[in-house]
């Protein structure tokens, strides 16, 4: 069985049957990623003698013990290149890290490594996973398998466009203002943010702390659930990691959506939506009605200042946490006598645009004389934020929106960076309040796919992918397959 | 100068007017009355996270200086950090 058609469940079954092996499953993965890679670009470099020792490891555990070895033993994955692996070049798709191979290994990639999941390359990301399109890669864009003239949404747009051309069944991203989601919901596939503190962000080179959750892209929401809960949980290593137990989302994923009140955020279907992606999204809330859901109308006034607080506090954090690339400790230096001019030189020709742009707008919003007006505002409002969720949950179970006001865009539409921002504008506020939330495939706008972002209360990451495949299962839009994986199946 | 970006005359140019235009349209957050409001710097309920106080593994001089652009075994080597320091 090829996995270009496949989810992990089957994969895993056809693992343990004998029908197929770890090996074989990766051989079919490079060749299929051999195939595509040239039209998405959507892997800065594939670790196949990585990939070829984990399958053979995952091949003895799976003879050993078929009936115990996890489900994601054998499993092909892709990570984002912001993820640290030993010994593999991680770079953020920025210059500043060109050549950068990290001594460790993060935690959520370690959980997947001991489950033995069999880690086939780093996919092409936003610089810093700053963007919306992946446009501001250092090392060029990623075609959307559905038009590889349109973006894949950013800034996890090459994990997404992997999943969606049919290469693996999974793969990690990262998400600070919609950037599992998004992509998710442009390339057709599923796109799952934990709460924050859920997975632990040790070995995420980070953008904006507070902000930042790694979790998982898939081809359907019960494979998305396997990958999360393989991934979350306690580490010592992140202090914003949380004790509590990660309750298994797969013991009521088939409890459906019967009696449950789902919210229905009025601002989130304003904000300049596509009138072929609202369309989709009422279809979809008219599907989860038919399933005993009560749609109940909710507002959440703040969303309008939510994209301002955002680009204050997550450029803020980036501008602090990319102090470090100064070539002294790793990646690049531009040599210059003096200390100084060596920084200035460093940092002006290893950063994108949009990283310059970011760090330029944080450091403004952290220096004395502004601190208040921007920084100071920015963490109230965000206070206000997230307390009208808390507010609105006290009525709702759940809430249920478009994921992105657009589907895919062509490449170079958007050169304001303005525009561009305004695709997470109903993703954002869900990291500002730390809560979980997804992107399903809910239809299609003009031939290109839209994702139905599921959002619950904190640590209710369970309830998240129970509405999720509710949906999923009583639709088929999860088995369309973009004309990248047909082509190349 | 804050974030140590050494930009030329055309980056200069046009960034200000980038950031002029973002500043302006964030400056709506000045609407928005916060005056009840305590500020959040995150989400979570953790507090001063804290371990044992005990020596664990690490990753020694070898493989902290293995991505170094320049090392000399023991050390990051850096340039004048003085002008003075320039002429010697």
């Amino acid at each position: 069985m090829s996995s270009t058609a496949s989810t992990i469940t089957a994969l895993a079954a056809s693992l343990r049957d004998g029908s197929s092996s770890p090996r074989e499953l990766l051989a079919q993965t490079l060749a299929h990623i051999d195939a595509t890679n040239t039209r998405t670009h959507a892997y800065l470099r594939t670790t196949r003698e990585l990939a070829e020792r984990q399958a053979d490891a995952a091949a003895r555990t799976l003879r050993a013990n078929p009936e115990s070895a996890p489900p994601m033993c054998g499993i092909p994955v892709a990570l984002k290149d912001v993820l640290c692996v030993d010994g593999v070049e991680t770079t953020a798709s920025s210059r500043v890290l060109g050549g950068f191979t990290p001594p460790y290994t993060g935690t959520a990639v370690q959980r997947l490594f001991d489950a033995g999941a069999v880690c086939v390359g780093k996919t092409n990301c936003d610089e810093f996973a700053m963007g919306s399109s992946n446009e501001n890669s250092a090392f060029g864009p990623v075609g959307n398998p559905w038009d590889v003239e349109r973006v894949p949404g950013g800034s996890s747009g090459g994990s997404a466009a992997s999943v969606a051309a049919g290469d693996v069944p999974c793969a990690l991203g990262s998400d600070t203002g919609g950037s599992i989601r998004q992509p998710a919901s442009l390339c057709g596939v599923v796109g799952f943010k934990p709460t924050y503190g859920r997975v632990s962000r040790y070995g995420l080179i980070a953008f904006a702390s507070s902000l930042d959750q790694i979790g998982p892209f898939a081809r359907s929401v019960e494979d998305a659930a396997i990958v999360y809960s393989t991934i979350a949980g306690h580490d010592p290593r992140d202090s914003t990691s949380d004790p509590r137990a990660v309750d298994d989302p797969l013991l009521r994923l088939r409890d459906g959506v019967a009696g449950m009140r789902l919210g229905v955020p009025k601002e989130y279907f304003g904000m300049g939506i596509d009138p072929g992606v609202r369309e989709a999204v009422e279809a979809a809330l008219r599907v989860l009605e038919g399933l005993g859901a009560t749609l109940h109308h909710v507002s959440l006034p703040s969303t309008e200042v939510g994209l301002s607080t955002y680009y204050i506090i997550a450029p803020a954090e980036c501008s602090s946490n990319l102090a470090r690339y100064d070539g002294v400790r790793f990646g690049l230096r531009v040599e210059h006598p003096a200390l100084i001019d060596m920084y200035l030189r460093t940092r002006d020709q290893g950063f994108g645009p949009e990283v310059k742009r970011r760090v330029m707008l944080g450091t403004y919003a952290l220096s004395s004389g502004y601190y208040d007006a921007y920084y100071r505002k920015a963490q109230k409002v965000r206070t206000l934020i997230a307390d009208e969720f808390t507010r609105v949950f006290a009525d709702v179970d759940a809430l249920v929106s478009p994921t992105s006001p657009t589907a895919a865009f062509p490449m170079g539409d958007r050169d304001d960076p303005i525009s561009m921002y305004m695709c997470d504008v109903v993703t954002l506020p869900v990291n500002l309040a730390g809560l979980p939330g997804i992107s399903v495939p809910c239809g299609f706008a003009g031939g290109l796919p839209v994702g139905l972002q599921v959002i619950a209360p904190r640590f209710e990451d369970s309830r998240v992918f129970r509405v999720a495949h509710a949906y999923e299962q009583a639709t088929e839009w999860h088995r369309a397959r973009s004309p990248l994986a047909e082509a190349a199946a | 100068m804050l974030a140590r970006l050494g930009l030329d005359e055309g980056e200069r140019e046009r960034f200000g007017a980038q950031l002029e235009a973002i500043l302006d349209h964030i400056s709506k957050l000045q609407q928005v009355d916060t005056s009840d409001v305590s500020e959040m710097a995150q989400v979570g309920e953790l507090v001063n996270v804290m371990r044992d106080d005990v020596r664990e593994p690490c990753l020694g001089a070898e493989r902290a200086l293995s991505n170094a652009p320049a090392g000399d075994g023991r050390h990051f080597v850096v340039g004048a950090i003085q002008e003075n320091e320039l002429d010697g």
